[in-house]
Formats: C-alpha cells, sequence, structure tokens
C-alpha cells in the first residue's frame, strides 16, 4: 500500500512537472519569436517560479487537480482490473491520459471553451499534454506490474 | 423576516444620509431595479436613458421608470459568458439623424460554433430600431465567449473608435496587425475605414487598425482636447490605464504587470522599448469595467477626474489627474457590489450600473449642488 502511494504521488508529480514546465516554454517559445531578451537565468526563473505559482497562486492549484483526477482515474483502472485482462502499464496508461485529457479537453467546455492553461491552447499541446499523462499513468502501472512479480514468488 | 424588513428599512435611511468625498456631498437614489446584467447607458434627452442588458434586450428609462417592453429591432446576440448585447452609444448628431450604435457579440453566419464581435447602426424610431446596417464584424471569429471589449466612443473629428478584446485563447495575436484580436479600431460612422488611419500602408496589416497589444478593453473615454483614456483588464494582476495614441503598441503579452489564472507567468517583463506604459496599473487586478471623464457642473471639485467603474470587489474609483499622470485615487461606493458602468448624466449627476441579474441603475447627485 506504501509503494503504491509512494508511485501514485511520484506518477502525479511526473504529470504536474511535465504540463507546467510545458505551459513555461510555450509562453517562452512565443516570447523568443517576439525578441524579447530571454536568457538562461529567464529560462530557470520562469520555470522554477510557474512549478511553484502554478500550484499556489492560481485560481486552481495544478498538482491537485492532475492528484484528483489520477485517483479517481486509478480506481476506476484498478476496479476494471478486476474483469479486464489487459496489461496493467497500458490500461493505466490509458487512464492517466483521460484524466489530462477531461483537464486540457473537457474542462474548456465548462468555461465557454476558455484554455484556462495556456499550454493547451493548441491541438498540439492538448495532445502533448494527453500523453504526459499516459507517461504518467504507465509509470504507475509499470510498479504495479513489479509489485505483482514480486508478490507471486 | 423581521431581520429582512429591518435591514430593508436601515439601508433605505442609510441611503438618505449623505455622503462625503473629498470635501464633496452627495446622495444615491436607486432610480431602476431588475435589469437583467445591464452593461452600457446612454441619454437620449435630459429624462430619457437607453440601457443595454447583456442578455440582449435595450430598455428605455424615462425619468426613472423602466419601459415594460424593450426596445424593438435589436438583434439576436450570443448571450453567453461575457458575451451579449454590449455598448450603446449615440451618434455625435442623434438629434437629427437619431443613429444608435450597439456593439454584440452573435454566432459567426457560416460557422455557427464560433462567433464574432459586431457593431451596428441603426435608426431609432419612437421605441424601435430600423434600417440596420452592420459596420463592423470581427475577424477571424473565435470559438470562446469571453474578452469581446465592445466599448464604443466617438472622437471629436467623427471617427468612430471601437475596442475589440483579445478573446481570451488568442492572446499572442494581439501583437499581429493581420486580425481584430486585442485591437482598438477606428473607422468612419457609416464602417468605412478612414485613409489617416495609422497602418492603411502597411502591407498585411488590417487598415482599420488604431492601436493594438490590448487585453480586454473595458473602459473608452475621449476628452475634449482628443485625449484618449482607454483601461482594460489585466490577468491576475495588471489592470491597466492607458492614454492611446495612434500606431503605438500596448505591450499585451509580451510585457504586463500580471500573471495567468493558473499561476503561471505570461512574461517576466514589464517594459520593452516600442511598448507602451499604462499611466496606471492595478495589482492585483479590481476588475475595471466602464469609465466617464466627468466634466460637468454639479460637482465642480470633480471636474477633470476620470471615474472607474469596478467589479473586483467592487467599487468606483475616482482618479484625480494632472494632465497625464494620476495624482490620487479615492474608492468610493465599496458597498454596493459589482459596478459594470458609470457614465456622466446631462444634469451632471453621475449614474452607476451594478452588474448581475438583478441589476440597478443608481444616480449619484449633489447634496448641495456646486459645492
Amino acid at each position: 500500500m506504501i509503494k503504491a502511494s509512494i508511485s501514485f504521488l511520484i506518477s502525479v508529480a511526473i504529470a504536474t512537472v511535465l504540463l507546467i514546465t510545458q505551459t513555461t516554454f510555450t509562453n517562452l517559445v512565443w516570447l523568443s519569436s517576439m525578441d524579447m531578451p530571454i536568457d538562461v537565468s529567464v529560462i530557470l526563473s520562469m520555470m522554477a517560479s510557474d512549478l511553484i505559482s502554478m500550484n499556489i497562486k492560481g485560481e486552481f492549484p495544478v498538482g491537485a487537480l492532475v492528484l484528483v483526477g489520477m485517483l479517481i482515474a486509478f480506481i476506476v483502472t484498478r476496479i476494471l482490473l478486476i474483469w479486464v485482462n489487459i496489461d496493467k502499464r497500458y490500461l493505466y496508461a490509458l487512464a492517466g491520459g483521460a484524466t489530462l485529457f477531461a483537464i486540457v479537453g473537457l474542462m474548456p467546455l465548462a468555461f465557454y471553451n476558455l484554455d484556462l492553461i495556456a499550454g493547451a491552447r493548441s491541438v498540439f499541446g492538448k495532445g502533448y499534454l494527453i500523453f504526459t499523462g499516459m507517461i504518467a499513468g504507465y509509470y504507475f502501472g509499470a510498479r504495479q506490474t513489479e509489485g505483482s512479480t514480486n508478490e507471486s514468488h | 423576516m423581521k431581520v429582512i424588513k429591518f435591514l430593508t428599512l436601515f439601508s433605505g435611511v442609510l441611503a438618505l444620509i449623505p455622503m462625503a468625498s473629498a470635501g464633496v456631498q452627495y446622495k444615491t437614489e436607486t432610480i431602476v431595479e431588475g435589469l437583467d446584467h445591464p452593461w452600457s447607458m446612454a441619454f437620449i434627452s435630459d429624462t430619457q436613458m437607453l440601457v443595454t442588458e447583456l442578455s440582449g434586450n435595450l430598455r428605455l428609462v424615462t425619468d426613472g421608470e423602466l419601459s415594460p417592453t424593450p426596445i424593438e429591432g435589436v438583434p439576436e446576440v450570443l448571450f453567453a459568458g461575457q458575451g451579449g448585447l454590449s455598448e450603446v452609444l449615440l451618434h455625435p448628431r442623434f438629434e437629427e439623424n437619431k443613429f444608435v450604435y450597439l456593439s454584440f457579440s452573435a454566432p459567426d453566419a457560416e460557422e455557427t460554433t464560433l462567433n464574432r464581435l459586431n457593431v451596428i447602426r441603426a435608426r431609432l424610431d419612437g421605441e424601435t430600431l430600423v434600417e440596420h446596417k452592420t459596420i463592423f464584424q470581427s475577424d477571424p471569429p473565435r470559438k470562446t465567449a469571453a474578452h469581446y471589449g465592445a466599448r464604443l466612443a466617438f472622437m471629436a473629428d467623427g471617427r468612430l473608435l471601437i475596442t475589440s478584446g483579445d478573446g481570451f485563447n488568442y492572446r499572442e495575436k494581439a501583437q499581429d496587425l493581420d486580425n481584430h484580436f486585442g485591437k482598438i479600431l477606428r473607422v468612419n460612422d457609416d464602417g468605412s475605414t478612414p485613409m489617416d488611419n495609422p497602418f492603411v500602408n502597411t502591407p498585411g496589416a488590417l487598415p482599420e487598425i488604431w492601436s493594438y497589444g490590448h487585453r480586454n478593453l473595458q473602459g473608452l473615454v475621449i476628452k475634449g482636447d482628443g485625449t484618449v483614456f482607454e483601461h482594460e483588464h489585466g490577468p491576475k494582476g495588471g489592470d491597466e490605464l492607458n492614454i492611446i495614441e495612434p500606431g503605438k503598441n500596448y505591450g499585451w503579452p509580451a510585457i504586463t504587470y500580471g500573471i495567468d489564472y493558473s499561476g503561471a507567468i505570461i512574461s517576466p517583463f514589464t517594459e520593452q522599448p516600442g511598448m507602451e506604459q499604462p499611466i496606471k496599473y492595478w495589482v492585483p487586478s479590481i476588475a475595471l469595467s466602464g469609465m466617464t471623464l466627468y466634466e460637468a457642473d454639479m460637482f465642480p471639485s470633480w471636474k477633470g477626474d476620470l471615474f472607474i467603474s469596478a467589479m473586483k470587489p467592487g467599487d468606483l474609483r475616482r482618479l484625480e489627474l494632472d494632465g497625464q499622470n494620476v495624482i490620487e485615487e479615492e474608492i468610493l461606493f465599496a458597498k454596493l457590489g459589482r459596478i459594470r458602468n458609470v457614465i456622466t448624466a446631462p444634469d451632471g449627476s453621475l449614474i452607476l450600473a451594478t452588474d448581475g441579474a438583478e441589476g440597478k441603475i443608481i444616480r449619484v447627485y449633489a447634496d448641495n449642488p456646486g459645492s
């Protein structure tokens, strides 16, 4: 249980960090295209600031949003695994992707199509963020698979 | 129930007590209640006022009485998010031609999942709008129902300024001149483009653009000497009051004093060569919503001051100006809730509109006229 909890929190952290840095780089790339003075110190300070601010200063804490979404998705997946015989890694990857899809694809529908996460305003951005959810889910599924293997010995 | 009655009575008594601002004694009275998201007001005579409701109705108020039936002939609007029937503005020669200008959001004619900011001109015939002419449609259309801008104002030369917001999702386009996101447009009173606009000879630029780099422009007034005051919502922090000059770039989103609603940094820069600075900005945001330049006589000591309505937490800001500098800010009416707009009435009183589904029109008048 403790191992699973740690794995879960790491998968939430993976998705959250990838989501936040994607928004940071979306903004940085555009600023750079406008010939704004972007250097390494600006990049590092924006990344550090976003990692903190998007969890405490925003209208919604991104990390908490990912955590709640993934908790629901992974519980549903765990129940599905009772009946479905699919590799855990892939099913949890789908669950992670579904979580991010809900955040970047469905949530805007409740806000008049406003994409509150800047990195999610393009189709590419949405696709990338869903992929980050899949990576996080895959990690969690892989850890669960390792656990099953150990238990079976 | 007794408590409610007591509070109602108590608030009524309070309304009769003169209040003071910087030595100015004034009173308030509610003249209209029950308006559905009132957004803009315009006096068509000393006693009659048009009021837009964001939900799509144009209402007539005569001597403080709300006409039970809305003005007919108002186009269908998209009432969603921040969209709907927004500004009402009279032509400078309204007495002669009865032209009224309306701004509103409406679905795109071809792709109805998208929408645009529209401005029409129509003639007020009794209580009906006739002879409609679309004089502006924002381009390209957007999928979002936010950040329309939608304020209108006539310049002394008879040209019409239109504010067009960045559409929220399209903020970077405010820096490009090939679209209407985050721009102030200048057109003739029939919608045609004046040939002395700053970008008429710029390849790829839309010729009606007057200034760019704006976010959600909600206040626009023009002083007698031609100075254009504009204010706009920042994101989380960074509401701005600007003086607009033709062809200038006001920086959004390359420079800003605010951060994104998600908490992310939009830009770490607050200034950059070639981009204009606001004459005042607010952090945290106060959700600027409307503005009037007080030039009447009822409150002589307020003459020349800007009054800005705000929705967060909800109050009226009096800004005293020295040339182009704000030298004092006073907060008034902090207990009225969200104030959507403020205008000056022909008699010199201030008219406030409160926001919401049960919006009110409130008159602020001098306790001792001329004080």
